[in-house]
């Protein structure tokens, strides 16, 4: 028999069994302080499976982007641009995006490391590192040696935390090093305005723009925020750009009209463009009369021999400029690192004078703050100081200067010569390898500080994680041997005094708003500058008509979309995405015009050894359309050590190789080229006129029913007119669905895993559109039909879903997509320790054997309607977009509901320049392309 | 020689065939199930590592998995004409080689089954494939070709099965009468208690001729179902109506000749030259010679309705295939198919047994590379040029390739020792 239970027992064992439960789960289990671990404990705490945002600036190259930190669990899944950021304004590029897998990059350097007897780095603890620097400073100083310091271009704070560094340990602190060094442009600006400045430009408020060499989309200065200020400016309507450039870039792909000019003759053709204004009396201002007459005069026929531009293409020119009411021009690049540069960069400056684009356009009050970046001169300085043994410790900050200078600098040999050489950064690069000390440096996820990269502009640096490796910051390493040295202590790091810093600049309101919103803008006066007519007119002395004739071949070593000046190499996912222009993803190449190619019988992949002097290198060649004659180009990240010349003048590098030996080796390389056409075959892809009168057949016969969609049809519109290509949409798609980087093996096979590319298709004369390519999201799918198991599916909103785990890998779909757009997962795809925290956790990583695609981010549409079910309502329009809308530095992508007749998308879709891809073939995709051509939307209402 | 004399003489003839195995047979017995041991190793090294092992890519996500698997299937084709239609029709020469057609067709199936669980990227998931009911309501998709394929194939199978077995049943009663101890007894099951009886025998070969119409319709329907897999896409050089006519041909006129390939050394080496004449050999070249020249017709068609077609897509596509990277398999092709066979038009030719054998063998390779020619040519230049590639085979594929062959193999020649090679009864009826 059982006893019966009594009311107290019950109470007894209810309250026992309650009480131990609880109890269990009190304490926290192992591992849990790693799994959530916030320097600063957000205000609303971690919400399991909920976003949270944090904002930040951009370390990847010295543009200073704002981003925005996705934080999941407490860790940084991805970066976004940061809307509203007065540099970026919510654009991010390619290598911004990829920044991300820098903080994770399984290599990083975990701790400080020294040099042994045995040349072997080992691993030391930061008190014996830093009390070695400390002692080696003093030491030095005994030994009558100097002590250096030597950065990569460096703003805000830490800049001014260096200074003070340097003062209290007797630390002299050299010219930075940066490769893109503006020297001539800085230079030109100091003769004829007294500004030896790189001023900000903009472009946003001009009607014509001239560029000459000036990369504005990859490299130069901040091509983020010029991208944005073209496709604003694009927007409005009436906009021109000219790009001259002796070689071809992204940049000059996009402009809307592609001069080419003979290498090193910039300045002639600049210099016809200046007289031609002057003669036109078109100018706002005049030329003093002692410049006017220094100018070289020629005829439109010399000048066209001279630059090698048609003369009726100059005449243009020089009508669109005198037209234009706000034409600004930018000179920069390739085409002022050569002899003349200064001369190139000295005749934008007056083109900019006489137009009267100083001070609207051509903003020096608003300048870029890299005054101390110094030039290969400094650098050879050094390198000479360092050969005569007169260098105690060197100080060398996120620089690589032994890859980056000649290998006739022989830095590398002398770097031997210092005391001890100290090197600051993440992963080994070059220069790390020869240090004799090592300092790790933390990410800019995981420091505090601030970047102020033009003037009335402080972007906030704010952790989002504690350093996962035993790093610190630069500032917080700097303040230590400070201490070290005073023997204080070091009572307060650098978050302390950053504090102080900005709450003596802004006050404490101010720095809270910092804190806040990520960024500081001050409005500044407009500069007005006078024209030094002296120093204008002696610079064209003796200035001949044709300039000098470089020798050919010449190899133009070009900054480099992906890796800027090399610096990003360490980056895999850098190397997984092709560049835009080749769609070559891993190795280096050199590109060689059709006509060279033709003639010296080269093939794609054909492998050539390319010499000068001692120095040679091997690459595999690719025929680059719309490249001149004469003309090879290399990206500079790939050349280790060129023999580079410096311009006299400036101390600028010399970016070109003139009269290359180009030999066959006889060989073929195995470089991954993903596209496998460069030109579309007329196939209306990108339309062109001869596409435009097809009719297509859009009522479609079918046994099944018709989708049905209640709330929401979702949809995207790429404006082609706006996309230049640059692959910032590619990236962030990666890291935002996961998508796994597969390496060059893979590649080599055509198995790469990109949800969204970028295709570039050359015309006839070299011209180059870029679509990007997609899931279509079809209306009347054809992946859909023939999945035997209905892992691919019509879902209610119009997305064409994959079920992952109902995959069985048939592969038919991808056979019948005709976007190919599906990806197979041929392996298994596994993230190196610790580049797994960077995950997201909203949608899982595919198993081998299952089909992937684009799926609109289906994760973000879901968090928004469950957001928006909160509120009883449906999702408003702009309140979610995809990871590629998001941070497309142009804004060329737009993503909503075709439902709402309110909506973005809906009334793109209804532009007059709207058409889908393969139309004809009846699938009705929900992606819609604006076509337009170069010229932007604007051009239509134009002529 | 007296009639009782003559049919005891053909009983022991055929099975002869069945007496203790020599060496070279071990041999080849050896080397073909040492090629399937293989082909089972490496699918397993596949399903552990990836689809990677293979040499698939995007664009072409089907290489020589299929291709095998719709030769195959092709193969197991002319199993059912010979025995069935030929059967149906009342030719006479179809007694020759209907046993080891048959045989053919359901270890070529075996062989042709292997290959869509092969090519699956989660083999371990085939049975979603599979109408079954589950508690969560997944369903098969009847609008795709594959799940078609499914049922096409596994009818396909079971009919032939059936049908070889059944012509198999007196057959069976003779051995049994031969043979001794565990031999007797096996065979005698399997020979279903058949006495001879009036009554068995009117039975019998009322089931056999409703067998034989049944499996008739089959020789169409399984290769226009396996040619849909193509042809329902919307693939240049896919998608075309002719495509289903078109792989029946191909398929029986790959079977043929996969038929004169197996039966010229079996006739040779079983010293059945009396059962399986030259007049035999003729009429089955005169089916080889008929279907190459509607293959040849469907290649010409297949061309003018491209060019005709004014599409970019099918025109590229089609200059691709004679003239592209594949453009040396497209061209083999065409000499096995297409060129090699006019040559039976001279009688002289069709009665020679070692030149029809040398045939044989050229069109089966042209078949497998007509397959291999449609789906890979195909896939690497479909719509968007930036996503073109090529694809090669890789040294898992071919070695995954060569093991079904052992796997065919091993079965035929197992089948040579087991069973009587050919119909006595239906040779019996003939005398």
């Amino acid at each position: 028999m059982m006893r019966r239970l009594k009311r107290r027992d019950f109470l007894r064992i209810m309250g026992g069994v309650s009480g131990s439960t609880l109890l269990s789960s009190c304490g926290s289990p192992k591992g849990s302080k790693t799994f959530i671990s916030y320097v600063l404990p957000p205000e609303e705490g971690v919400i399991p499976g909920e976003a949270t945002y944090s904002p930040s600036t951009c370390a990847e190259c010295p543009a200073g982007c704002g981003v925005s930190v996705t934080l999941r669990y407490g860790w940084p899944v991805k970066l976004e641009g940061s809307p509203g950021h007065p540099v970026s304004d919510g654009g991010l590029c390619i290598r911004g995006q990829s920044s991300i897998t820098r903080l994770y990059h399984p290599k990083r350097i975990a701790s400080p490391m020294l040099r042994n007897g045995g040349g072997k780095f080992q691993g030391i603890s930061w008190e014996k590192a830093l009390a070695l620097v400390s002692e080696s400073l003093a030491a030095s100083r005994r030994e009558g040696r100097t002590n250096l310091f030597l950065s990569g271009r460096t703003s805000g704070s830490l800049s001014r935390l260096i200074d003070s560094f340097c003062r209290t340990r007797e630390v002299e602190r050299l010219p930075e090093f940066e490769v893109y060094s503006h020297s001539a442009v800085k230079e030109a600006n100091g003769l004829l305005f007294g500004q030896r400045e790189v001023p900000r430009y903009r472009i946003e408020n001009a009607d014509f723009l001239l560029t000459v060499g000036a990369d504005i989309l990859e490299t130069h200065v901040s091509p983020v925020s010029y991208a944005r200020q073209v496709s604003r400016a694009r927007g409005e309507g009436g906009f021109l750009w000219v790009h001259a450039e002796p070689h071809l870039s992204l940049t000059g792909a996009n402009a809307d009209r592609r001069i080419v000019v003979s290498p090193g003759r910039e300045t002639i053709f600049l210099l016809y463009v200046l007289r031609q204004l002057l003669e036109k009396r078109a100018g706002k201002k005049g030329l003093p009369a002692e410049v006017a007459g220094s100018l070289p005069r020629m005829s439109a026929g010399r000048a066209s021999e001279a630059t090698g531009i048609p003369a009726d293409t100059l005449k243009e020119v020089c009508d669109r400029i005198a037209h234009a009411r706000r034409p600004l021009v930018i000179a920069g690049g390739v085409s002022t690192a050569h002899p003349g540069g200064l001369g190139v960069a000295a005749a934008a400056g007056m083109i900019q004078w006489v137009t009267g684009a100083i001070p609207g356009l051509v903003d020096f009050a608003g300048r870029e703050n890299d005054e101390r970046v110094g030039t290969f001169r400094d650098m050879e300085d050094l390198s000479a100081r360092l050969e005569r043994g007169k260098v105690g410790v060197l100080f060398l900050s996120r620089t690589n200067p032994v890859f980056s200078l000649p290998g006739r600098y022989a830095f590398r040999e002398n770097l031997g010569k210092a005391m001890l050489s100290v090197a600051i950064g993440d992963l080994f690069d070059e220069t790390m390898r020869e240090a004799g000390l090592i300092l790790p440096l933390s990410h800019a996820l995981e420091s505090w500080g601030d970047v102020e990269p033009r003037r009335g502009v402080l972007s906030l640096v704010k952790p989002a994680l504690e350093p996962l490796h035993d790093t610190l910051s630069e500032g917080d390493m700097l303040l230590r041997i400070m201490g070290e040295g005073s023997g204080k202590g070091t009572a307060a790091g650098y978050r302390d005094y950053l504090f102080g810093e900005w709450t003596r600049r802004f006050g404490e309101q101010g720095r809270d708003a910092l804190l806040k919103t990520g960024f500081v803008e001050e409005s500044l006066p407009g500069k007005r500058v006078s024209l030094d007519g002296r120093k204008a007119a002696s610079l064209f002395k003796g200035q001949n008509a044709t300039g000098r004739e470089m020798a050919g071949p010449v190899l133009v070593l070009a900054p480099s979309l992906r890796t800027f000046d090399g610096r990003s190499r360490g980056l895999p996912l850098l190397s997984e995405i092709p560049d835009p222009l080749t769609t070559i993803s891993y190795g280096s190449w050199l590109s060689v015009s059709p006509g060279t190619a033709k003639a010296s019988g080269l093939k794609d992949r054909e492998e050539v050894t390319v010499s000068s002097g001692d120095w040679s290198q091997r690459f595999p060649v690719k025929i680059q359309p719309g490249l001149a004659e004469g003309v090879v180009v290399a990206c500079r990240d790939f050349v280790d050590s060129p023999p580079l010349r410096r311009e006299e003048r400036t101390g600028g590098a010399v970016e070109y190789i003139e009269a290359v030996g180009i030999a066959k080796s006889g060989k073929t390389a195995a470089i991954p080229i993903l596209s496998g056409s460069p030109s579309q075959r007329g196939r209306g892809l990108v339309p062109d006129p001869s596409h435009k009168d097809e009719k297509h057949h859009h009522g479609r016969e079918s046994l099944y029913p018709e989708h049905s969609h209640e709330k929401y049809r979702w949809a995207m519109v790429i404006d082609l007119a706006l996309c230049n290509g640059c692959s910032a949409c590619v990236a962030a798609c990666y890291i935002e669905n996961n998508v796994p980087v597969v390496g060059k093996k893979d590649h080599l096979k055509g198995r790469e895993m990109s949800w969204l590319r970028i295709e570039p298709f050359y015309g006839e004369t070299g011209d180059v559109e870029f679509l990007p390519m997609l899931c279509q999201q079809c209306h009347a799918a054809p992946c859909e039909t023939v999945c035997p198991v209905y892992a691919a599916y019509h879902n209610p909103e119009g997305l064409n879903v994959q079920v992952y785990n109902r995959c069985v890998g048939t592969r038919y779909c991808s056979n019948n997509c005709p976007y190919k757009v599906r990806r197979f997962n041929w392996f298994w795809h596994r993230w190196e320790k610790p580049l797994n925290r960077m995950l997201n956790p909203e949608l899982e990583a595919r198993g081998p054997g299952v089909m992937e695609k684009c799926t609109f981010c289906i994760q973000r549409i879901r968090a928004a309607k469950d957001k928006a079910k909160d509120g009883s309502r449906k999702v408003r329009d702009g309140e979610v977009t995809t990871a590629c809308a998001q941070s497309c530095p142009t804004g060329a992508i737009t993503f909503g509901n075709l439902l709402d007749p309110e909506s973005g998308v809906y009334r793109l879709s209804h532009s007059g320049r709207v058409y889908r891809v393969f139309e004809g073939l009846g699938t009705d995709p929900s992606v819609y392309y604006l076509s337009g051509g170069k010229g932007g939307p604007g051009r239509k209402s134009h002529g | 020689m007296d009639k009782p004399d003559k049919l005891a003489r053909v009983e022991q003839d055929v099975l002869s065939a069945m007496k203790k195995p020599g060496i070279g047979y071990l041999a080849a017995l050896g080397c073909s199930a040492t090629l399937f041991l293989c082909l089972l190793g490496l699918w397993g090294y596949q399903m552990m590592t990836g689809m990677g092992v293979s040499g698939l890519m995007n664009p072409v996500g089907w290489g020589v998995y299929i291709t095998n698997f719709v030769f195959w299937v092709g193969i197991a084709h002319s199993g059912t004409l010979i025995s069935a239609v030929l059967f149906l029709f009342r030719a006479r020469f179809r007694t020759s080689f209907n046993r080891p057609a048959e045989a053919m067709t359901v270890f070529a199936l075996l062989a042709a089954g292997l290959f869509p669980l092969i090519h699956l990227g989660r083999t371990w998931k085939f049975y979603y494939l599979f109408p079954y009911p589950t508690q969560r309501m997944l369903w098969v998709n009847f609008r795709s070709p594959l799940v078609w394929d499914v049922f096409a194939v596994s009818t396909y199978l079971t009919v032939s099965v059936v049908f070889f077995y059944v012509g198999l049943i007196p057959d069976f009663a003779i051995a049994r009468r031969y043979k001794e101890g565990a031999a007797k007894r096996i065979y005698g099951l399997l020979s279903l208690g058949w006495t001879g009886t009036r009554r068995q025998w009117k039975n019998y070969n009322q089931l056999y001729l409703f067998l034989a119409a049944f499996a008739t319709p089959l020789v169409a329907s399984v290769h226009s179902v396996v040619s849909w897999d193509f042809a329902m896409s919307i693939i240049p050089g896919w998608h075309t109506t002719i495509f289903a006519p078109y792989f029946v041909a191909g398929a029986i006129f790959s079977g043929t000749a996969m038929v004169i390939t197996l039966v010229v050394p079996m006739r040779k080496i079983l010293a059945l030259d009396r059962y399986i004449t030259d007049d035999h050999f003729e009429s089955i070249a005169k089916i080889l010679l008929f279907t190459s020249l509607i293959v040849t017709y469907s290649y010409v068609v297949e061309f003018a309705l491209a060019w005709y077609s004014g599409n970019p897509f099918e025109m590229e596509t089609f200059r691709y295939r004679a003239l592209g990277d594949y453009s040396v398999m497209f061209w083999i092709m065409i000499f096995c198919n297409s060129l090699a066979p006019l040559t039976l038009f001279v009688r002289g030719l069709r009665r020679n047994v070692v030149f029809l054998f040398v045939l044989s063998l050229l069109v089966n390779v042209g078949m497998w590379v007509e397959r291999f020619v449609i789906i890979v040519s195909s896939l690497a230049r479909d719509f968007d040029p930036y996503a073109w590639g090529t694809y090669s085979p890789s040294i898992v594929e071919v070695g995954i390739t060569l093991g079904s062959f052992g796997l065919f193999f091993t079965a035929y020649l197992l089948f040579l020792k087991t069973l009587p090679v050919l119909s006595i009864t239906e040779i019996k009826e003939h005398l």
